[in-house]
């Protein structure tokens, strides 16, 4: 399986502070990863980094085999619009109804009839799970949950490869975090997508997510499935995971 | 038939197969829309799939959209690979609703012009009721001064008042000097050089430096609450001061007001100060008045009632721009672009409001004789 992202010994410094001292890991196309890290262990800067949003103090990332942070850039125009990335609060452009969003990419990258673009809107509303109707809303009158599923259309508007999630689940009830997780699967099962998302959410870890890599003190402290890395030696993961554990042994009768 | 045939239709035996090739992919969706243009496709006909590279959702769309047009009924599909088949049968569930659109509410001018003349009518309601609410918590106040939030009241003094000063001088001191040089260029024409100063002493103390210093306060501390307020209840942190037992009109609102009335009548002053001095530093060279002979003349020819009536209708202009500044921000809609808007309409309406009450002083200054 060819990998879709490569992230090579990332170095990230602000200032006298080092977030990250050498980071790598690559992902395989069509799998579904997840990522986790104790708060201020640099998930986010690192997703950032991974996009082309911010620079790297040293290291590579290659999305899709272009440099992200060494390709002309008509290259990364290219390779913007073959993956998409969904921001924790769906960074939906408020001025605009949620079909609008979600036509945004169409608009400024094909050359489609408006017609064909109104019915692929709606076809990416459906396939994020939302009502056609919900496109003639603005993104304030959406709840949390609905606003991060019109996130999700518009990040998949284009048909892209990779789809990046920074914490999909969190804010949403359980019921609406399953929905969510169950569409991010089957991205991932019926149209071959691969996803890599940061997240908290242990139902998310335990049910969906193929390969989990934890960051930590800068660098990847566990890579693997997920049964894999709740067996590893160390003190936070063992922390991280004991709560499950214990939910886990009172259902048990333990 | 271009280079690249998206597909085929062959009739054989009285079986009529459509035959996919190649990737169909969003980026070239356009030249596969237009060559499935004009398909007719017979009832029963099997769409082939084993010559097809890769299908995405939006090119499955388009196909289905176009064999739906073709009012082909049921097809056969053969030939297509797991993945192709799986992508296919998803756009299908979605199929039905994606044509179910709605159709968009009507836009007629007469609705625009009725829809805005209802929220200008809300919105001055609404204004009126704050502006209610309002006096009555300055009246609280003065019941029980203890109310009084003094540190966000000095904050808001030195924000509205101290800190408007400089600007407040240059631009009045500039009209000042305006107003003179034109003043002066007929004045000398009748050899009436020095009622320049008249003229000047009453525009400016009267008119000139309390609107232009009402307009500059309006959009710099009327925007400024709106915006204030506006972020504030955006992060919920005027559902807090509620939820925590406290009036937001007490909290916010009574201090800016009370802040924005003591401190407009004293720019107002600096501002005819800095207008009758701009006028004296032109009045010399080009008029040839003195500066003594400038404020001899001051005197005889500027009643105080003038400056008194300028610096009367201060407050209630400040009334009026804090009013409309404290509301917009306190119901400002609940994402980001609402707040500039807010922020824009308060300069327009504390403008507004600022020369409609002028207009109002002037009948009423007329019709009282003052």
């Amino acid at each position: 399986m060819p990998s879709v992202i490569e992230v090579e010994a990332i170095v990230t410094r602000f200032g006298a502070q080092t977030v990250h001292s050498g980071v790598s890991f690559s992902v395989e196309r069509g799998t579904l990863v997840g990522m986790i890290g104790a708060s201020g262990s640099g998930k986010s800067v690192l997703l950032r980094e991974m996009i082309g949003l911010l620079r790297p103090t040293a290291g590579r990332v290659r999305l899709l085999d272009t440099d992200m942070w060494g390709a002309a850039p008509d290259e990364l125009d290219a390779v913007r619009r073959r993956f998409g990335m969904m921001f924790q609060d769906g960074a939906l452009f408020s001025s605009l109804t949620v079909a609008q969003n979600v036509a945004v990419p169409l608009r400024e990258h094909t050359r489609l009839a408006p017609a064909t673009i109104d019915a692929l809107v709606a076809l990416r509303l459906l396939q994020a799970g939302l009502p056609v109707d919900a496109g003639a809303k603005m993104p304030s009158e959406l709840s949390g949950g609905m606003r991060k599923r019109a996130a999700v259309a518009r990040a998949i508007a284009l048909e892209p490869e990779i789809l990046f999630l920074d914490e999909p689940t969190s804010g949403l009830d359980p019921i609406t975090a399953r929905g969510f997780d169950r569409l991010v699967r089957s991205l991932v099962d019926d149209l071959g997508l691969t996803v890599f998302l940061v997240t908290h959410d242990l139902d998310t870890l335990l049910t969906v997510v193929d390969r989990l890599i934890v960051l930590a003190g800068g660098a990847v402290l566990a890579d693997g499935p997920v049964g894999d890395v709740m067996a590893v030696e160390d003190d936070w993961i063992r922390e991280y995971f004991s709560v499950r554990r214990m939910v886990a042994g009172d259902r048990n009768g333990i | 038939m271009p280079d690249a045939p998206w597909f085929t239709v062959l009739a054989q035996d009285g079986r009529t197969t459509m035959r996919l090739a190649g990737a169909w992919r969003l980026p070239r969706l356009p030249e596969i829309e237009a060559a499935l243009a004009g398909l007719a496709l017979p009832a029963g006909a099997t769409v082939d799939g084993s010559a097809l590279a890769e299908i995405d959702t939006a090119a499955a769309l388009v196909l289905l959209r176009a064999l739906q047009r073709a009012d082909a009924g049921a097809l056969a599909w053969v030939g297509f690979s797991d993945v192709n088949a799986r992508i296919v049968a998803q756009v299908r569930t979605h199929l039905e609703a994606t044509l179910a659109r709605p159709a968009p509410p009507g836009h007629g001018v007469l609705a625009h012009v009725g829809r805005q003349t209802l929220a200008l009518v809300t919105l001055l309601h609404g204004h009126v009721n704050f502006l209610g609410a309002t006096i009555a918590a300055l009246g609280e106040v003065l019941a029980r001064p203890r109310r009084l939030r003094l540190r966000e009241l000095t904050a808001q003094l030195e924000q509205a008042g101290l800190n408007a000063i400089p600007v407040v001088a240059l631009v009045t001191m500039l009209i000042g000097i305006v107003v003179a040089y034109l003043l002066g260029l007929q004045a000398e024409k009748y050899g009436a050089n020095i009622f320049v100063v008249d003229g000047v002493g009453i525009g400016a103390t009267r008119e000139f430096a309390p609107i232009i210093v009402a307009i500059i306060v309006a959009g710099r501390s009327g925007a400024a609450f709106t915006a204030q307020l506006g972020s504030m209840r955006l992060t919920e942190e005027i559902d807090a001061i509620r939820t925590l037992g406290l009036s937001p009109q007490q909290v916010l609102v009574v201090p800016r007001v009370l802040a924005l009335m003591l401190a407009l009548p004293l720019l107002v002053f600096i501002g005819d100060v800095m207008s009758l001095l701009g006028a004296m530093m032109i009045a010399g060279p080009m008029l040839d008045i003195t500066p003594a002979a400038f404020l001899a003349r001051l005197r005889e020819g500027l009643d105080t009632r003038h400056v008194f009536v300028g610096l009367a209708k201060a407050p209630i202009f400040a009334l009026f721009i804090a009013v409309i500044g404290t509301r917009m921000g306190m119901t400002v809609g609940r994402d980001t672009r609402a707040v500039g808007a807010a922020t824009t309409s308060t300069v327009v309406q504390s403008i507004v409001a600022v020369i409609l009450l002028d207009a109002g002083f002037a009948v009423l200054m007329q019709t009282l004789d003052l």
